[in-house]
């Protein structure tokens, strides 16, 4: 089974350290992300698994079998380049075939192989050319073909899609996800692009300066961000943040006094917060509307209105000077300059301490009636 | 435009631009090349009274004796010349460079500085410098060869016969070894990383990388090294004039095509220069240039596609 | 399963390190090579003359330290003036170089008129062909000018040999300004004149300098128009003039060392503080 597995993986140039201490279990057929800002460490690490740095402690293996020491090409795994490194003086198929030509495989295996590759990536017309005479999708069909042919236990891709144009990017992301279920095969991605670590991802590994600030499934990430770090990367557009401080503590909700003076609840676990505690809190904006439908209601002056048909975002600034963004309804006849009121359930609050980390939700989701907060206390209660 | 009627004013400003650069690129570099591919075909008398002769110049120094063995001679020094360039200079520069461009390899840029640096000084200063230290006076070189216990091959090589060409042409090497490696380098250093590291992972050792991946994406840079290197070499004077003196010692072994032509121009000792035949050594360099760029041009250059990486 | 492993890793890091020390070997022996014989030349250059001979590869010590070479040479040669002859010729001819070459190279990227193509493959043929096969008609040209004898003649001669090269970097670079630029310019009523000397030379300043350096080096280091334009009575340059002290005085170890010191140290010098431009022109791709 090709389980990778990475244990305290470090790795440092010179006496700085880039990666600190990198757990990480992914299970056979698994199509991980790794996520995160330039700089991360993301694609450090992808290299590492891939061998083409070396790891300088910690231990990685794939399939059962530790692999720091072996060279890239004895690790069972293919690589998926940001710019597709395709040989330019080599054809299509020479490209494809390299890899096998050096492993020293018979001429029909490699043609066999080369070619069933091809039919799978609908290049089979194309084998005779030169990658500059390809367009962008199509190289990067080429890159694919080639990491297929090698028949790896492990896919690794470092942001393929980034130098494809926004309608291919779509399209090319698609068809990622379609070869995942076809091959079966363990992918390990990485991306700085969230939209595409949700929509590709099994998991989802979010990084932030060399470290992992959490790992689970899309919606786990969307709903239960570990740390304000993973709320804000999370999300388009960004997860609102306001500061207040804790005023009181009750046992399915806290608090929280905003700093324009609102009192605003939270359902979360208190964990170990005190009153007069400085926490941050954070809304995202589609879980906020207009109006005052909802319990909390906060005020303020609209700065910008962007409306995409299906929803407009309402840009607004607080009394206190904070900006906030809400998803309105595309209905919404909001103009700049306005005061308006918007609102949101204290369900849908996520509360970060001093250092980052979140509490607890008790529901996730976005809950708006009275009736499902209802609900919701009850099975909080319970 | 409704108004194309109009005459545009005359462009003063391209005049302008282009004028002053042209002229003097036009007066002395265009017109005299001309002018000597023209002074080729004339003879002079004893007064100086020129006149038409055809190739009568050309005639006479390919096929008369006493100038077409010097013409020869010289031909094939300087085609030598040219032999060991290519098969120590080039290699070297491009050992050195594959060996600079390695990922994160300490002091690299040390070295190139280090390495290029007699690139920079005078040809003559250099064949000085060597003169001096291959001496057997001085005794530099033997007494070095005795250290290392190859004292018994040490030779006055500048002054030999049979290997004054050729070292000559090593010491030349020694001192342009920097063009080719930067000219190399710079176009390893081209190849995007990520084609690198997607052989390693394809499993090819650093060797096959080389063979298979490196050396195809810099055979054009390869290739107009090796024209630089021809037309230098077919054009080169002052290493052989600084140390050989216009000669080209011993015996004409060391006459290479600059010197010769510097000899027919200028005259040395009884026979005196020939502005006319001079010019026709010129124009026989000039033609060996033009086929050899002629060849890179059409034959190497458009083999070798420059890849768009 | 972990003991397996164990061996290659401890084999890998040998291995790597190992081929680490080969070419770092490699490296310094050809860095000794390309040094050594120009550091002989210098260290025995401040040597009695009997310390030379005795054993050339020693440093000086008080006891064989002698400048007496270097007072050779100021006294039997005008050194000095040489010296600042390769000055005058080498930084006028750049000047020149620079200046017509970049408006060449602009009128020949901005303006389309008619023979520019021609004019462009003029230019483009002088890369290759080495103008010293004109020398014959050059010589004749200096003397019907009168300019034989002089350093105008040299700098005259330099331009045009400089003028391909600039001509074919510059305007590699002239292109990638953006058009933008001097159509904003030119929408502002600015003159062709202030576009090209206050918004292209400005703009192409880098490359300016590499072409100064591949300009320079041929001038400075060049023997054969000086031997053949302005080989005497003063109007030597440094090249020439060593040449001609070293031909007359080739006994003297002391005084050619010293004059062989007093031509390499300052390019040496000046190369160590530019070679980080010099190279980074040479490996930038400005010459293809």
């Amino acid at each position: 089974m090709a389980d990778v597995q990475l244990k305290n993986i470090k790795k440092n140039y010179g006496d700085v350290e880039v990666l600190h201490g990198i757990e990480l279990d992914i299970k056979h057929g698994e199509f991980v992300v790794l996520v995160g800002a330039s700089g991360c460490g993301k694609s450090t690490l992808l290299r590492l698994i891939a061998g083409l740095e070396d790891i300088s402690s910690g231990e990685l293996s794939i399939a059962d079998r530790v692999v720091n020491n072996l060279p890239p090409a004895k690790r069972g795994i293919a690589m998926v380049f940001q710019s597709y490194a395709l040989y330019p003086h080599m054809s299509v198929f020479k490209n494809m075939s390299y890899g096998l030509k050096i492993a020293g495989k018979s001429k029909a295996d490699i043609r066999e192989k080369v070619e069933e590759a091809a039919r799978i990536l609908h290049i089979d017309h194309l084998l005779d050319r030169l990658p500059r005479e390809l367009s962008g999708g199509q190289r990067q069909r080429v890159a694919i073909g080639r990491a297929i042919v090698r028949d790896p236990n492990v896919f690794l891709f470092d942001e393929p899609l980034s130098n494809l144009d926004a309608a291919l990017r779509v399209k090319t992301r698609v068809e990622i996800s379609k070869l995942h279920q076809e091959l079966g095969a363990t992918i390990i991605y990485v991306t700085h692009d969230q939209v595409e670590a949700m929509t590709l991802g099994d998991k989802i590994v979010v990084m932030n300066e060399g470290r992992v600030e959490q790992c689970g499934s899309p919606l786990e990430l969307y709903q239960h961000p570990k740390t304000q770090f993973v709320a804000g990367f999370i999300g388009s557009p960004k997860m609102n943040f306001m500061d207040g401080r804790v005023s009181a503590i009750n046992s399915e909700y806290l608090d929280i006094k905003l700093s324009n003076g609102t009192i605003t609840q939270a359902h979360v676990e208190s964990a170990d917060l005190a009153i007069g505690d400085s926490v941050t809190i954070g809304i995202r904006p589609e879980h906020m509307q207009e109006g005052t439908d909802a319990e909390m209601v906060l005020e303020g002056q609209v700065t910008l209105v962007e409306q995409l048909g299906e929803a407009s975002f309402v840009y607004m600034q607080l009394d206190d000077g904070a900006e906030i963004i809400v998803r309105a309804s595309g209905e919404s006849t909001t103009t700049i300059g306005e005061r308006i009121k918007v609102c949101f359930s204290p369900v849908s609050a996520h509360v970060f301490s001093q250092s980052g980390q979140a509490m607890r939700r008790l529901k996730a989701g976005n809950v708006k009636s009275h009736a499902e907060l209802a609900r919701l206390k009850a099975v909080g209660a319970g | 435009m409704t108004t194309s009627n109009h005459k545009a004013p005359f462009p003063w400003h391209i005049l302008f631009f282009l004028a002053p650069g042209l002229l003097i690129y036009v007066s002395i570099s265009v017109y005299p090349l001309l002018d000597t591919l023209w002074l080729g075909f004339f003879e002079e008398d004893e007064s100086g009274q020129r006149f038409f002769s055809g190739l009568k110049n050309y005639q006479t120094l390919l096929f008369d004796a006493v100038w077409s063995e010097p013409f020869w001679n010289a031909l094939w020094n300087n085609t030598k010349f040219f032999i060991v360039h290519m098969l120590v200079q080039n290699p070297i520069g491009l050992m050195l460079a594959v060996l600079l461009s390695s990922p994160r390899l300490q002091w690299s840029n040390s070295y190139r500085t280090l390495i290029f640096m007699p690139t920079m000084l005078s040809v003559v200063i250099i064949g000085f410098v060597w003169q001096l230290l291959l001496s057997p006076i001085w005794g530099i070189s033997e007494n070095f060869l005795y250290d290392i216990g190859l004292g018994e091959y040490f030779d006055a090589w500048l002054g030999n016969e049979g290997t004054a060409l050729t070292t000559l042409s090593l010491i030349s090497v020694w001192q342009f070894v920097g063009i080719p490696m930067m000219l190399i380098y710079a176009s390893l250093l081209n190849i995007p990383d990520e084609l690198i590291d997607a052989s390693v992972v394809d499993g090819s050792s650093a060797w096959q990388t080389f063979w298979n991946i490196k050396l195809p994406l810099i055979l054009p840079t390869i290739g107009m090294v090796s024209i630089l290197t021809f037309v230098a070499n077919f054009n080169a004077f002052e290493l052989i004039y600084a140390v050989k003196g216009a000669l080209a010692g011993p015996n004409f072994s060391t006459d290479i095509m600059g010197t010769l032509f510097y000899r027919t121009f200028f005259g040395f000792q009884l026979q005196s220069g020939s502005i006319t035949m001079g010019a026709a050594v010129a124009t026989l360099m000039f033609l060996i240039i033009l086929i050899g760029v002629a060849i890179y041009l059409f034959l190497v250059q458009r083999r070798m596609q420059r890849f768009q990486l | 399963m972990l003991n397996q492993m164990t061996i290659p890793q401890k084999l890998s890091i040998k291995h790597g390190s190992g081929k680490k020390v080969m070419m770092h070997g490699v490296l310094m022996i050809y860095t000794f090579i390309a040094l050594f014989p120009i550091f002989v030349i210098i260290i025995n250059a401040f040597k009695t003359r009997k310390a030379i001979f005795k054993d050339p590869l020693a440093l000086p010590t008080p006891d064989t330290f002698s400048m007496v070479g270097f007072e050779q040479v100021l006294l039997r040669s005008e050194f000095e003036l040489f010296f600042a002859n390769s000055m005058v010729v080498t930084l006028l001819s750049l000047f020149f170089v620079l200046l017509l070459g970049a408006m060449v190279a602009f009128a020949l990227t901005e303006y389309k008129f008619r023979g520019n193509l021609f004019i462009a493959i003029l230019f483009a043929m002088g890369i290759m062909i080495p103008i010293r096969l004109g020398t014959v008609s050059i010589l004749n040209l200096m003397s019907n000018l009168n300019l034989v004898n002089t350093l105008t003649a040299l700098v005259l001669v330099y331009i045009a040999q400089g003028l391909p090269l600039a001509v074919y970097i510059l305007s590699e670079f002239i292109r990638q300004i953006p058009k933008e630029l001097k159509e904003a310019a030119r929408c502002d009523n600015v003159s062709e004149y202030k576009i090209f000397f206050t918004i292209v030379l400005p703009l192409i300043r880098p490359a300016l300098a590499t072409v100064a350096v591949f300009t320079m080096i041929p001038i400075w280091n060049d023997l054969w128009f000086p031997l053949i334009l302005a080989p005497g009575e003063g109007n030597q340059t440094i090249t020439l003039g060593v040449q001609q002290f070293i031909g007359q005085y080739v006994t003297d170890w002391n005084s050619v060392l010293a004059a062989l010191t007093l031509a390499i140290v300052p390019v040496l010098v000046l190369y160590l503080i530019f070679s980080r431009q010099l190279i980074r022109g040479l490996t930038s791709g400005a010459v293809k």
